[in-house]
This record gives C-alpha cells, structure tokens and sequence, in this order.
C-alpha cells in the first residue's frame, strides 16, 4: 500500500515513518506533509492507496484536507493525541483512528483493516463523516454500522435497541430488523448516550423512543413497544429511572 | 360682753379648727369689759358654773349663776327672750379675760370665750424641716429660725416640709397660706396646727403643719403668710391686718439637677448598657457577618482554585499526548539517551500539573518552562530563550503555579509552530518598581488581538487572571497582549509583588 503520511509535528511522521517501517512492511511510504495545504497536493499528486492523517494540526484539522479533495479513493487512518470532538465523530462513521503515541499492535490492526476494505466503501464513509461534522456536536442523526462485508448508515431513531455479543453488538432496528456489528456494546454506548440512549444493563442499550413501559417484575424490567423485554440492572435503575421521567 | 366706750374696734370670731364652744373676741383699744351671760329660757341655770381667769390667774372659779340677778332680755335684739346676768366687768386692757362656762352635768363641755386685750403677736417660725426618705425610714434636715427669705432645695428624696410655729396660748387663731408668687395663687391653706414632736425651751409643744411637697410644682418663690384667722372676715382693713402678718419667701428649687443627676446617673447607666449591648448586638453581628464573609471570600477562593486546577489542566493534553510521541519518536530512532532525558523532563511537567501546589519560585517557573519548551522543540525546531534582569530574586520570589506556561504554550502552537527553526520565543523576567512584569515574546505571524474568539487558549488565560485576580485580591493581574504580523508579545504585570 502506498501511504502519505499529513502530521504538522516531524518527529510524529519520523516516528510513523519508523514504525511503519517496522512493523508494517506492506506499506511504502510515498510522501509526507506538514499542513493542509501540503497535504492535498501531495495527495492529488501520488493519489495514495492510504493516508495517515492527523486531526489537529496547529489552527487546522486534518478534516479539512479531506474537504478540499474532490475525490477521496484512498483508505484513511485518523492519528490523534487528543481530540474529543474530531474522534467522536470518525467514530459515528465507523472509520479507523490512532492515538498518539501510536500502540504498534493498533497500527497493525489497523493496516490490515484497511489493507482488506474497499475504498469505495471508505469514500462513503469519509462523505458521511463530513456531513456529520457539519452539524453541531451530539446532534448526530445517523451512524454508520461497520458490517461483515458492508458499512450501513442508520438513522438513530431506527434503531430500537442494542444487545452485546461479547465483542460485538448486536443491533435491532425498526421492522425486526437486526445488525451484528464488530465493536463492543462500551462504545456504541459512550457514542450514542448524548443522544439519549439508555444504558439498562450491561448487555443493553435502549433507545427511550420505544419504551413501552417499566414493570416492576424482578425488580424492573423495561416493556418496549415492540413487547421484549429489556432487563434493568441495579446500578442502572435510578438513572434510568430518571431519563424516563424527563422524557 | 359690753366694751367701754374707747373701743374702736372689735372683732370676734368664733369658728376654729379643734377648738368647739370657742369664740375669741380681739378688743384692742378696750379698758373695761362687761360680761354678760344669757341662757334660752328652758335652760337649767341651776346647774351651770362659771370662771374667769384673767391672764393665768383665776378671778372667780366654778362660781353658780346668782339666779337672783337674772332678767329677760332680748340679747343681741334678738326676738328671743334671753334670761340674763352680768358676770361682772373686768379691765381688759393688756390682759386676756378667759371666760368658761359649764354645766355640772357635762363639765368637759365649756364654753370658752376668750376676750383679748392685748395686740395679737405676730406669729413666728421657729423652724423649717424637710422630710427625706433614708435606708431605715426617714429623717429630717431642720432650718431654725429662718430668714424672710430661705433658700430651699428640695431633692427627690425630700417628701414634706414641716413648718414649726412659735407657741402662743391662741395658735387655733393663726391662718396659715402658701402664695406661688409666680402665679400669685394659693396653693396651699391650713389653719390645723399639729403638736407632738417639736418641743419649746419651756418644754411645751409647738405647733407645726405639715406640707407635701408637691404642692412646689416648680421653682421659684413661694411665700408661706402666717396671719389670724377670722378678723379679716370681720372687715379688719388689708393694711391694719398686715400689722398681725408674717410672711416668709421661700426661695424653692426643686432640685431637678439633683432629681436629674439621680435619674441622669440611671439613664446613663441604661443608656450607657443599652449602648453597649447594641454595640455587642452590632459587634456580634459584624462579626458574624465578617466570619460570613470570611468564608464566603475562602470559598470563593476555593472555587477560584478549583478553577484554576481544572483549566490548568484543560490545557494539556494535547502537548502532553504529542510530546509522549515525541519521546516514542526518540526511542524509534534509537536515540536512548535523548529519549530518557526527554521522558524525565515529561514526568516533570507532568508532576507539576498534578502537583497542587500554588505558589511556586521564577526559578521553578524557570526550570518548568525550560522542560516544557525543550519539550515543545522536539515537536517543532524553534529557539527560545528564558532572560531575567537582576532584579527579581529567582530563588525567592514565588509566582502562582503554571502561570506562564499557558502563555508560552499559546506562543508555540500559533506563533512559532509554523516557522520551524526560524521561530524564537523569548520569556523575560523583569521588575518595575514594585510589580512582576513577566513577558511572552515570539516571533510568530501573530494574531488579532480585537477577535473575541482567540481560541479556547487566549479565553483560558483570561478566565485564569480573572480567578487568579479574586484569589489574590491585593495584587492586581494585569494582561496585555500585542500582536503584529511580526509577532506577539503577552506582558503579564503582577502588581506590587515584589
């Protein structure tokens, strides 16, 4: 795979560069920059199969090299020392990133995950990802579900509710539909409780729009419309409790 | 009684007070007097007695009515017919004819007449007494023989004034009055003379009255007039009256100084412990609210600091996170020895964010900088350059922790970032008079210094000198940023710090 490498910091594409080198001997590096600008000639210019792009770069983000590119055929690897915002929302498009300092083993993963996809797919993802930070933060409407084989973008308020499945998550939408996703339940919880989800259980993330009702059977159980039952753990109640009262 | 023909006057009375089957004739120019008696004509004549003394010295004793003698008369020319007798006459000229007549069956029960030939006396005050109140009861202040006029005090513990007459055989004659001269009323009339406490030389008991002191509504001049009683009814001319009349002024204070100092001393007292006790009131409640306030400018301080600790640590994790790649760079190129030196210098930093510690001295600011920008250097190849004039000792004198490493980590990621190894950020430590002036100088494209919304670290650096300016209230925290395409530079001014 042929990677160009955008990070305002030398020693953080030195250091890339190194362990790329390293530890990803599929990848060929074939050019660096420093800021934006740089960064979408080089890319127009060698059109790489792969781009390692950091988000905050000085008073710039990596996402407005993105913007700035009319097409994006190429895999991208968000690298970040700390971004709430901007990893917030590669996470709602299912996209890969990397915190610094960069965890070999992550990078691995990552490589070989993008080494497998279809840029197609990534181009999706990378337009939804720039509509997304178009909108105000937590206001997210859609999210992108990283299938077996397919990215789905589903509107929030299709999904009904989330079950873990040890490392993955199942997700069941309106119509009886259901999702297994390859990413833990944590996540998709952290991502989608600004939006009002409900945490029940441990197993179990529930959107509040398709509550039925809380029964009080062995010691609160929630009733969704769509008559299953969701368990309520102890630690949960209270806070449950009171987002169900707000609504 | 038949006066002579040399009588020019007679006055006769015979109504006073204690004194019944009295009646007291004043024949002042008489020689001789006759005295005749009638009785009502069913009268027992029999029975009835009489004596007639002439000064002190009896001329006839418990003599019966020589019944022989007796005629009807028309006394007085009355209609009435009297039966009647002549007693006898008697010179009365400078003498006292006493005449008492009595039945034998009621001998208590005489009739007196008393027929004076002599000038009635003036009266005399012998003496004047206050009553006042003591511990055990009460006691008396005298005046003997007062002058016409007598000053007179009375204090608010004086209650009466007891005035002493000279005894004489007629006191029941004597009127007394006490004029207001102010007013010129009378307040005050008696003619009830008391005997008991006060005792002549001859041992016999003076007459005195009694006076409550309120009748004094005020000071002033009060005139006590002591004169006979009665004549005055029996047309005795104001002027040949004066003759038979004493008057003494008294000068009277009531002494509102003394009743005031008395009342003054208590008002003092509970004006005085009112005063005090609105005082200790007031005190408590300044103290209160000082204690109140104390603790609100503690929290307030506290909150500050919170707030201080919670931004300061908002501004790093983004260098910190970078810097550590930083390091992994090192360590990827193998450069150990550099990679070890910059992981000390990162606990460093990272063990002065934790550390809670407010204060510390411009040599640890120093040194603090120094890591962090040789930190920042491995990001971006920039110079950088810490100066201090002799001025400040480093050592001694201390600043608010983390103070300027905000500043100068705003001077890397906008000003010199972009221009690599062409950047330069000077710190300068410097003394004005008494103020710290501590500048941020670098040599970046700088920036609008009228823009509201300078990024998230230009607001953090002012919350901070707000909070820092209501934690440390004495020393003001002064701010100024200059910014130009050439560069910026942040004055940071702390006010009579050193």
């Amino acid at each position: 795979m042929r990677a160009v490498l955008i990070d305002d910091e030398i020693s953080n594409l030195e250091n890339l560069q190194a362990l790329l080198k390293k530890h990803c001997p599929q990848v060929t590096i074939i050019a660096t920059a420093q800021n934006v600008s740089d960064g979408v000639n080089v890319i127009e210019k060698y059109l790489p199969d792969l781009l390692f792009l950091d988000i905050q770069m000085g008073d710039q983000t990596g996402f407005e090299v993105l913007k700035l590119l009319p097409t994006r055929n190429f895999e991208v690897i968000f690298v970040t020392a700390y971004d709430q915002y901007g990893i917030q929302a590669v996470k709602f498009a299912a996209l890969d990133y990397l915190l610094k300092p960069v965890d070999i083993e992550e990078l691995k993963d990552a490589v070989n995950k993008a080494d497998r996809k279809l840029a197609t797919q990534t181009a999706s993802q990378l337009d939804f990802l720039l509509q997304q930070l178009k909108k105000p933060e937590t206001n997210a409407s859609k999210i992108a579900l990283q299938m077996q084989s397919e990215i789905r973008y589903v509107t929030l308020s299709e999904i009904v509710r989330c079950e873990a499945d040890n490392t993955y998550t199942h997700f069941f939408l309106t119509g009886n539909e259901k999702i297994l996703v390859s990413k833990s339940l944590k996540e998709y919880a952290d991502l989608l409780r600004p939006n009002g989800f409900l945490r029940t259980h441990q197993s179990h993330l529930v959107n509040p729009k398709y509550v039925k009702s809380w029964l009080k059977e062995d010691g609160g159980i929630l009733l969704l419309i769509t008559g299953e039952k969701i368990p309520i753990s102890k630690p949960n109640k209270e806070t449950v409790k009171k987002a169900l009262q707000q609504l | 009684m038949c006066v002579d023909s040399s009588a020019k006057n007679v006055y006769y009375a015979n109504v006073f007070p204690n004194q019944p089957n009295t009646s007291f004739s004043y024949l002042p120019e008489v020689n001789q007097v006759s005295i005749q008696i009638n009785f009502r004509k069913h009268i027992q004549i029999q029975r009835f007695r009489y004596t007639i003394i002439s000064d002190n010295k009896p001329l006839v004793v418990n003599q019966p009515i020589n019944e022989a003698q007796l005629k009807d008369t028309h006394a007085g020319g009355d209609e009435e017919i009297f039966r009647s007798t002549t007693l006898g006459a008697f010179p009365v000229k400078g003498k006292i004819i006493t005449v008492l007549v009595y039945s034998i069956e009621k001998p208590l029960d005489i009739e007196k007449s008393v027929l004076y030939g002599k000038p009635i006396p003036k009266a005399e005050i012998k003496a004047l007494l206050k009553r006042f109140a003591t511990d055990k009861g009460v006691s008396y202040s005298p005046i003997t023989d007062p002058k016409e006029r007598t000053k007179l005090t009375f204090t608010e513990k004086d209650d009466e004034l007891t005035i002493v007459k000279d005894k004489s055989d007629i006191d029941y004659l004597y009127y007394t009055s006490i004029k207001d001269k102010q007013s010129n009323k009378i307040i005050f009339e008696s003619t009830a003379w008391q005997y008991g406490g006060y005792v002549t030389e001859t041992n016999e008991f003076s007459p005195y009255l009694k006076i409550d002191k309120n009748i004094f509504k005020k000071s002033g001049d009060y005139e006590i007039i002591i004169q006979p009683s009665s004549l005055s009814r029996y047309n005795m001319p104001p002027k040949e009256m004066e003759k038979y009349t004493v008057r003494y002024t008294l000068a009277i204070t009531l002494d509102q100084e003394n009743y005031s100092k008395r009342e003054l001393l208590i008002y003092a007292v509970v004006v005085a412990l009112s005063i005090g006790l609105a005082f200790l009131v007031i005190l408590y409640f300044i103290k209160k609210r000082n204690k109140k306030k104390l603790l609100e400018n503690e929290q307030q301080k506290n909150t500050a600091k919170l707030q201080l600790n919670s931004i300061r640590s908002q501004l790093n994790p983004h260098f910190m996170f970078n810097a550590l790649s930083g390091i992994q760079n090192l360590m990827n190129k193998n450069d150990i020895d550099n990679a070890n030196q910059y992981l000390a210098k990162f606990a460093r930093l990272t063990r002065n964010v934790l550390d809670d510690k407010e204060l510390i001295s411009l040599s640890q600011e120093k040194k603090l900088l120094d890591d962090y920008l040789q930190m920042e250097q491995l990001r971006f190849g920039f110079k950088y350059e810490i100066k201090h004039a002799e001025g400040p000792d480093l050592d001694i004198t201390e600043i608010p922790a983390m103070l300027l490493q905000p500043f100068v980590e705003n001077a890397v990621k906008h000003g010199i970032s972009k221009r690599a190894a062409d950047g330069k950020i000077t710190i300068t430590f410097a003394r004005q008079k008494n103020d710290l002036v501590l500048t941020v100088n670098d040599n970046g494209n700088g920036f609008d210094t009228g823009k509201k919304n300078n990024g998230l670290g230009l607001q953090l650096s002012n919350s901070r000198i707000a909070l820092l300016n209501d934690i440390y209230k004495e020393n003001r925290f002064t701010l100024a940023i200059q910014s130009s395409q050439k560069g910026t530079e942040i004055s940071l001014t702390l006010t009579d710090w050193l």
